[in-house]
């Protein structure tokens, strides 16, 4: 694994040792003040960043926008080997490089804000650190290519922390649209009759979440039919295509060629047919989104659960 | 057997990140070719769909006396969007909406305009959650409140179904007029399904007064006449009067900001604890605190209550006309521009401090604010060392332009001296959750079709903030044309307002 930080991971940072990272921030802050002349911000929560320093560059990158914006420290930590090694170091944010894994709670400990939430955004990398940062986090965000792993591991501390997969918050406007059309009497009248579920997923791991939200939400027994199917897209939405079906009426869901929106019909009336943004996929604005959650996601706990268990031809 | 849920509750809003939507709704406004429709409503409906904050169902039945079609209201969608909320092409958000915009024209008093809307209603099989916006001249509220009784509007033909109505402002113009209103509505419908807007009450800060007051143990103990000396609300505009002279010279400045925004603003402030966050209760406190309100006249008009009048000046820059030359305004007029009153409490919590209110037209800066200044320490015990009498500690919460909360202190300047000054903390909506604040029409909109009547005003309440209001006006209308003081545009405030404030040993703050 590489322990160098790319360069452009936190532009026009100061490279200090370890032991000075906090004297510098405090240095840093009180330096901008002076320059900006801007009043003390109020600072809301601090989110550290674990994963491998290519995927940190698109968290910095995001979380300094968000920085900009709203009052969040942000720890970037790739692993390593090294105990204590040295840190880039700008006004609201910290990056370290080749931290090794058993180290890395003992610096977030050091370094969070106090008396404030700590959102863990966990990008990959070892997952015997997982346990460890989950145990000061007030909310663990999963955002892992392949999740099997983390999903598994993250079942066991569900109560201690509460969790949840970046990849469920870009499933919110799909979930939103579909409970919208259940309050549609059609629909309402049909509930009982769906038994067939298939999804078109670029992202294959959020179908599965999806189906498992819907599994669980709908008290399907484990004979309906629920398949998945690998497509590529454009990566503007984890999904594509989504279609419930039973006896009495068919919900088709997808994004148009449009690419901007998210269509959904009942049954192919037109009248029925309802159309929402796709919404800001983008990882500021889910990441934002995240930062606002306080609570356990039982929801979420359920899906995952049932995720788990589907496996995908 | 399946347990497989019924067709009951929804199964899948279990957990969602989306706040509640409401139920299925029509929205009808009546008064679709106008203003506040075009500024706030038609815009505040796209930037919730957008946020996905709509009923799967929704649809809009415009209603006015100008000749349209459904396509011409269409496009006055869309140009408001352009306008207002910098929608330059139809997107699929405006493109869905607008396919449930309809448009219907006729005289509000014309018992066949509200067949044909029954009609449309049910022939469109539209949802039977219905909210009648009342987006008109206040003149015709009561009239097509009326007309809706009388067609059968005003009751569901469901049992699941709702009717509710949206009353703009100005309520009323006096306690008779407001009484006589309210009286039409209750006629025709429950105090449960009447919506008085104040858009003050949507907006972040003033719900977040709730918040700040009874969600924080250190805040409530110090909230009262032991440590609190006195409050100042301030709502200033450097605007003048604009397009708005026939209603303004009618209203004033009591009339079209304290009887309402600012009435509702001090019962924030004053109110007590509710014991729980439901409509019912937070409006009963709310009128509590209002009802203890002394007369405002009791001392005499004169000290209680200043009004006053902008002449010619110069704001941000620009010269500027007196009132008296404004378009459409009278060059005798004695509708004031700016008012400054001094409220005293009557209760166990604010007895001795007075709350201090002033607004106006043409002042130096756009800014509404509520500021509570506490006492000073009993002792100065710096007074050797440094000299300087010490700063009040102040908690200012900034309704707008910047919503937040700033607390003011003293501390001891960096040195080897014990040198204090005092420094301000800064809560800012803006900067600390980094996230957009939702305008006040939405909040509210959204509310009344969830049925959540919490931030609006209720029956009573208005009726007594214009029992307060009323004899003052009454006083100012027998006192004759020569006493209304003036004040250059673009300054804080006339002489006797300053005077009143001096009188109590205080100053107005600087803004
Ligand atoms: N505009 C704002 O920003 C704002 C802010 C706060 C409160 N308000 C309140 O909102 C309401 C509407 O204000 P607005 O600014 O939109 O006014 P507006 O531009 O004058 O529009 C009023 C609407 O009512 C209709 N109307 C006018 N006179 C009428 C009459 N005598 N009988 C029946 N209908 C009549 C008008 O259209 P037709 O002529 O086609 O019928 C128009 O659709 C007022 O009560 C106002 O106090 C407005």
């Amino acid at each position: 694994m590489s322990t160098q930080l790319p360069h452009q991971l936190l532009p026009g940072a100061k490279e200090v040792p370890f032991a000075e990272i906090e004297g510098t921030l405090s240095r840093l802050v009180q330096d901008g003040r002076r320059r900006s002349r801007a009043p003390a911000r109020s600072l809301t929560a601090t989110v550290v960043v674990v994963g491998e320093p290519a995927r940190l560059v698109s968290a910095a990158d995001a979380l300094a926008q968000l920085g900009e914006a709203g009052g969040v420290r942000t720890i970037l930590i790739s692993q390593g080997d090294q105990p204590s090694p040295t840190a880039l170091v700008t006004e609201h944010s910290i990056a370290i490089a080749g931290l090794a894994p058993r180290y890395i709670d003992n610096a977030v400990a050091s370094l969070r804000l106090s008396s404030l939430p700590a959102l863990v955004w966990w990008r990959g990398g070892s997952i015997e650190a997982l346990d460890d940062v989950a145990g000061l986090a007030d909310r663990l965000v999963l955002d892992t290519e392949s999740p099997d792993e983390t999903w598994a591991r993250a079942q066991t501390f569900l109560e201690e922390t509460a969790v949840t997969d970046l990849r469920w918050a870009r499933l919110t406007r799909w979930r939103a649209l579909l409970a919208h059309l259940f309050d549609l009497p059609r629909v309402r009248e049909a509930v009982a009759s769906f038994n067939r579920l298939s999804i078109d997923a670029a992202d294959v791991p959020a179908a599965r979440l999806f189906a498992g939200w819907l599994q669980t939400s709908l008290r399907w027994p484990s004979s309906n039919q629920i398949s998945i199917r690998r497509v590529s897209a454009d990566g503007k939405s984890p999904l594509e295509r989504v279609q419930l079906e039973g006896d009495r009426l068919t919900i088709t869901l997808h994004v148009p060629s449009t690419r901007t929106c998210l269509h959904a019909s009942v049954g192919g009336e037109d009248g029925m047919a309802r159309v929402v943004p796709l919404g800001d996929g983008a990882l500021t604005a889910l990441i934002g989104e995240e930062l606002g959650i306080r609570t356990r996601d039982l929801a979420f706990e359920r899906a995952l659960g049932a995720a788990r268990e589907l496996s995908v031809s | 057997m399946s347990d497989a849920p019924g067709s009951g509750s929804n199964p899948l809003l279990d957990g969602l990140r989306i706040e509640p939507t409401p139920d299925p709704t029509t929205l009808v406004i009546f008064g679709a070719s106008g203003d506040l429709t075009r500024r706030k409503l038609l815009p505040a409906l796209y930037q919730l769909s957008r946020g996905q904050r709509l009923p799967a169902r929704f649809s809009v039945i415009g209603v006015a006396r100008s000749e349209m079609n459904d396509d011409e209201f269409r496009r006055q969608f869309h140009d408001s969007l352009k306008e207002f909320a910098g929608v330059e092409k139809a997107d699929e958000v405006s493109g869905t909406l607008v396919r449930g915009l309809s448009y219907l024209f006729g005289e509000m008093d014309d018992p066949a305009l509200y067949a044909r809307l029954a009609r449309t209603l049910q022939e469109s099989h539209a949802p039977d959650g219905v909210l009648f916006y009342l987006a008109i001249p206040p003149t015709v509220y009561g009239k097509v409140v009326e007309q809706l009784g009388a067609a059968g509007l005003t009751r569901p033909s469901t049992p699941t179904g709702w009717r509710r109505v949206i009353v703009e402002k100005p309520f009323g113009t006096d306690l008779d007029s407001a009484r006589a209103l309210n009286a039409v509505l209750h006629q025709h419908l429950e105090e449960s399904q009447i919506f008085r807007i104040d858009h003050y009450l949507g907006k972040e800060t003033v719900q977040n007064l709730l918040v700040f007051r009874f969600a924080n143990g250190m805040f409530e103990p110090v909230w009262n006449r032991r440590y609190i000396d006195h409050v100042q609300i301030t709502a200033a505009e450097t605007v003048g009067v604009e397009r708005r002279a026939a209603y303004y010279e009618q209203a004033g400045a009591l009339r079209d900001m304290v009887q309402n925004h600012l009435m509702q603003l001090l019962s924030l402030i004053a109110m007590e604890p509710p014991i729980t966050f439901s409509a019912e209760n937070v409006r009963d406190r709310k009128l509590d605190a209002l009802l203890s309100i002394q007369p405002l006249l009791e001392d005499g008009a004169k000290t209680n209550v200043i009004r006053a009048q902008y002449s010619p000046g110069w704001v941000n820059g620009s010269e500027v006309p007196g009132y008296r030359e404004e378009q459409g305004v009278s060059a005798t007029s004695v509708t004031e521009t700016y008012v400054a009153l001094r409220a005293q409490l009557d209760s166990w919590r604010w007895a001795g401090v007075p709350f201090y209110i002033r607004t106006g037209k043409r002042l130096a800066k756009r800014t509404t604010e509520i500021a509570i200044q506490f006492r000073r320490p009993p002792l100065h015990i710096f007074k050797r060392v440094s000299p300087t009498p010490i700063a009040s500690n102040l908690l200012v919460v900034n309704v707008q332009p910047d919503e937040g909360i700033s607390v003011r202190f003293e501390a001891k300047l960096p040195g080897s001296r014990m040198q204090l000054a005092p420094v301000m903390m800064n809560f800012r909506y803006g900067s600390a959750f980094g996230s957009a604040v939702p305008e006040a029409y939405e909040t509210l909109l959204l509310d009344a079709m969830l049925g959540d009547p919490t931030l609006f005003a209720r029956h009573d309440f208005v009726e007594a903030s214009w029992a307060l209001i009323t004899p003052v006006h009454e006083a100012w209308r027998t006192s004759g044309p020569a006493a209304i003081p003036m004040y250059e545009a673009g300054e804080w405030s006339p002489r006797e307002a300053d005077a009143m404030m001096a009188a109590d040993g205080r100053r107005w703050r600087t803004l």
